[in-house]
């Protein structure tokens, strides 16, 4: 049986003499919700960004379903079903929502570049089609009312979720995270929870980072703690919550974490 | 802006289709000076508004396109509507091949660089590479428009030849609107990285929308050399390129706010000639003041449009 | 090997004049990101106000002490229109989106060339002789007392503005608000005042550049902003714009590239050829010679 698994092996990323990820490995599973966390500046977005393609990391492989992966572009990356959010979201904020999440399909889409140009009946079929399935993110992520308003507009606990419907509507294998709670308040933070489990529910396996403690311990299945680039404890979160070096990272910055 | 969709654009139509036959010659020429430039100022913002790729070079597509109608007429004796085909895909390969390498500096780069392109071919032009562009004094004595052995020479058909153009211009790009390339024009303008991270490949449509506008300029050229009989170097200059750049940042980057843009920088002269050597001299000072009131331009685009079964009754804005 | 010395002078020559101008470009761009597409037409300007100081002012008289009150009243006059331009044209478009700005500049840039034309007339004009026609022939290359004038004094400008800010506070002040505004804000620095003494620097040496021009050239024309101001402008992107001895590196680059272009081809390419060394230059590296690789953080 083939596990969807992300593996990565080694992977160590530098800024010239700053190691921001050092010789990290780690494996998800398919179907899981897995957590990475880390005091701040600790190298998790860094990770991410060396998944997804933003960043080539110098050393060590990231396999994705038995193909590595390391050295594609992010679009290539997309292609393959892997899709992030971003800890600063960043959405095209000028546009609206609707449209923020039709670029999910992008890819999907089978318009090619003359359709652009003229459409013919098959690329009005594709457009409708694609916009259907905006439709059904919208109702997903109870957005439908801000369908037409400019996203750059919207409150940001909206814009979240703009921004996980924009990653939703690609379809994606793997859904990456990046502190997706940051910034809600504690009744947007239980929605997203929930969120997080549906979308669980649909088949899609989740990679997040977080830095609410209490928050990774509800929602992942599995974590990994990093501490200056490098891994130091991984585990199920009651045996992480009881990790005495966990602790000692995590008080060690206490006074930087709290918001 | 709804009603202006509603109406402006009917009566636009409706105006223009009916305006030749309440002109005289003169006004025509005006007129159809207004068609050209529209086009080229619509191509323009393809690249530079619906892309926001910072291209001051666009006088160099109209300017390929222009010389290839007027060398494959001169040179090889082609009647001028047989060469529209290459007076668009001429220009839009120039667009892929120039592009290509540049597409991927930032802003002000890019910009010197399409200004760069632009100098070059007016350079080239100029001293005659290959014997065929007429140097300095450009090819003039060209044939005008036929159609199946009927000669078109009347300045009305002239117009309704560039108005089909320019009707033309406005069909693709409303297609492009509503279409999965316009949408990523309109998404690597907002956020590169973004629309990358969400699967777009960007370098891909970067080339395509400076082959479209190219394309789309190339054409306008081959209207130009049927109204002027003549091409010569420094109507593509680089000079004309900022103006094209300026028409559509301060129109707004709109449909609406470029025709307006294209209107006052060349139907205003027009009008007011007596004031001919204070033009640019006021031309500059209203496009400060343009900016000082209106960053966003006369009528700022709207981007991209929606389908109706989306838009719920409590919707917020739009 | 005549024809290589020869272009060797002439290109310095050049090359000091593009640098001069070419700092304005960089100055302003490094601190405001702004194009100034105004300041060729500025240069272009000071050779006009030069001359008029010439006709007007010092009743023609052309001794070494009347050269002096030129350039000292054509850099100050100058330097005032930079302040001008920068509170009319530029100030109120700080936060607005970039390309207003750029467009802006376009617009003071038409003004300030069709102002000449309405006040100097379209057609050229000669700039006064104001330095007596001496050349010295050093084994078949022959260099003239304008071009020696011209560097010299040039490079003392460059390392003078080098120096100033490298070494003193207010230099220091400058190269903090290139490299963050906001920040170099909240360090108590007022970047409305740096951002004046950058027009006031950039202006100045762009009227002494522009009178240079004036010397070197003789025929000076209200459009010719445009010319030189795109070349010096070339010169800030090689060297990579902001980086202001990247300005000089660059200036001195373009001076000599066209200096042998013009010895070995032919001057009717010299605008094909520099932007094919500016396009070639970017692709290799897209921020110019010393300018610095920003990664975007995500
Ligand atoms: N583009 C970059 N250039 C230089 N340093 C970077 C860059 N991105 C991240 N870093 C550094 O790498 C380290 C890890 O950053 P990051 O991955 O963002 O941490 P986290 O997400 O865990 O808070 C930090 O010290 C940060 O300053
Ligand atoms: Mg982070």
């Amino acid at each position: 049986m083939v596990r969807n698994e992300l593996i990565l092996t080694d992977v160590t990323k530098r800024f010239g003499g700053l190691t921001a990820v050092d010789a990290l490995s780690f494996k998800v599973e398919a179907g899981q919700i897995y957590g990475i966390i880390g005091p701040n500046g600790a190298g998790k977005t860094t990770v991410f960004n060396c998944i997804t393609g933003i960043y080539k990391s110098e050393e060590g492989s990231v396999n994705w379903r038995g193909e590595e992966i390391r050295g594609l572009t992010p679009y290539q990356i997309v292609d393959r079903g892997i899709v992030r959010t971003f800890q600063t979201i960043r959405l095209f904020s000028q546009m609206s929502v609707a449209e923020n999440i039709m670029s999910g399909r992008h890819i999907k889409s089978e318009q090619k570049l003359w359709h652009g140009i003229i459409h013919t009946p098959g690329s009005k079929r594709d457009e409708l089609a694609n916009w259907h399935r905006v439709e059904e993110q919208l109702d997903f992520f109870n957005l439908g009312r801000f369908a037409a308003t400019p996203v750059g507009s919207l409150p940001y606990g909206i814009q979240r979720r703009v921004e996980m419907a924009r990653a939703m509507a690609v379809d994606p294998t793997l859904l990456i995270l990046d502190e997706p709670a940051a910034g809600l308040n504690d009744k947007e933070t239980l929605e997203l929870l929930e969120t997080i489990f549906k979308i669980r529910d649909k088949g899609v396996t989740v990679l997040l980072i977080e830095h609410d403690m209490d928050m990774v311990m509800e929602v992942t299945d599995y974590l990994t703690v990093i501490n200056f680039g490098k891994k130091i404890a991984e585990g199920p979160p009651e045996e992480i919550q009881k990790n005495p070096a966990v602790i000692e990272a995590y008080l060690g910055s206490e006074d930087d974490d709290d918001e | 802006m709804k009603e202006l969709q509603r109406f402006g654009y009917p009566i636009f139509f409706v105006v223009m289709a009916i305006l030749p036959h309440l002109l005289n010659s003169r006004w025509q020429a005006v007129a159809i000076t207004f068609l050209i430039f529209a086009v080229v100022a619509l191509s323009q913002d393809i690249v530079l508004g619906k892309s926001g790729m910072f291209n001051m070079g666009q006088a160099l597509f109209f300017g390929i396109g222009a010389y290839t109608t007027a060398i494959l007429n001169s040179q090889f004796g082609w009647p001028i509507l047989a060469t529209i085909p290459l007076a668009i895909l001429i220009p839009a390969v120039f667009g892929v091949l120039l592009a290509g390498p540049i597409v991927h500096l930032r802003g002000d780069y890019l910009l010197v660089t399409t200004i760069g392109f632009n100098i070059v071919f007016v350079q080239v032009v100029q001293n005659n590479l290959g014997g065929v562009t007429g140097g300095p004094n450009g090819i003039f004595g060209l044939d005008s428009l036929s159609f199946f052995g009927t000669d078109l020479i009347s300045q009305v058909s002239v117009y309704y030849f560039a108005f089909a153009v320019l009707m033309l211009t406005l069909w693709i790009m409303r297609n492009l609107e509503g279409s999965k390339p316009g949408r990523a024009l309109h998404y690597l303008r907002e956020d590169q990285l973004a629309a990358e991270s969400i699967g777009i490949n960007t370098r891909i449509y970067k080339i395509f929308a400076f082959a479209l506008g190219a394309g789309i300029a190339g054409l306008a050229g081959t209207v130009f050399v049927v109204q002027y009989s003549a091409v010569s170097p420094e109507a593509f200059n680089f000079i004309q390129s900022v103006l094209f750049f300026s028409i559509v940042i301060v129109g707004g980057s709109s449909v609406p706010g470029v025709l307006i843009g294209v209107f006052v920088m060349f139907v205003l002269p027009e009008i007011f000639r007596e004031f001919a050597t204070w033009r640019f001299f006021i031309f500059g000072f209203a496009m400060i003041a343009a900016m000082i009131l209106r960053p966003r331009g006369i009528i700022p685009a709207t981007f991209g449009k929606i389908p109706k079964f989306l838009i719920k009754e409590s919707n917020h804005g739009a | 090997m005549d024809i290589f010395l020869q272009q060797l002078a002439n290109g310095l020559t050049i090359g000091s004049m593009f640098a001069l101008v070419a700092l304005g470009y960089t100055m302003v761009y490094g601190v405001m990101r702004l194009i100034n597409f105004a300041h060729g037409d500025m240069v272009a300007a000071s050779a006009f106000v030069g001359l008029t100081i010439y006709t007007q002012v010092m009743g023609q008289a052309a001794s070494l002490l009347a050269v002096i009150v030129i350039f000292l009243l054509t850099a100050v006059a100058m330097a005032c229109v930079g302040i001008i331009l920068e509170r009319i044209a530029y100030r109120p478009l700080r936060e607005a989106p970039r390309l207003s700005a750029v467009v802006s500049a376009l617009g003071a840039s038409l003004v300030i060339q069709n102002g000449i034309m309405l006040i100097w007339g379209p057609q050229m004009r000669i700039f006064p002789e104001l330095v007596p026609q001496i050349s010295w022939d050093l084994g078949g290359v022959v260099i003239s007392l304008i071009q020696v004038i011209i560097l010299v004094l040039s490079l003392v400008l460059m390392v003078a503005l080098y120096l100033f800010v490298e070494k003193t506070r207010i230099g220091a002040a400058i190269r903090a608000s290139s490299i963050d505004q906001d920040a170099a804000r909240l360090m108590g620095i007022n970047v409305n005042s740096i951002i004046a003494l950058i027009f006031i620097i950039g202006s100045s040496l762009g009227a002494v550049g522009g009178l240079f021009i004036g010397l070197y050239y003789r025929g000076i024309t209200f459009n010719m902003g445009w010319q030189y101001g795109l070349y010096a402008f070339v010169a800030a992107i090689i060297g990579g714009i902001g980086n202001i001895p990247g300005a000089m590196l660059g200036g001195m680059l373009l001076g000599l590239f066209n200096a042998f272009i013009a010895g070995y081809v032919s001057s009717t390419w010299s605008d094909a050829f520099t932007f094919i060394l500016l396009i070639i230059i970017l692709i290799v590296r897209p921020t110019g010679i010393l300018g610095e690789r920003v990664a975007e953080k995500v």
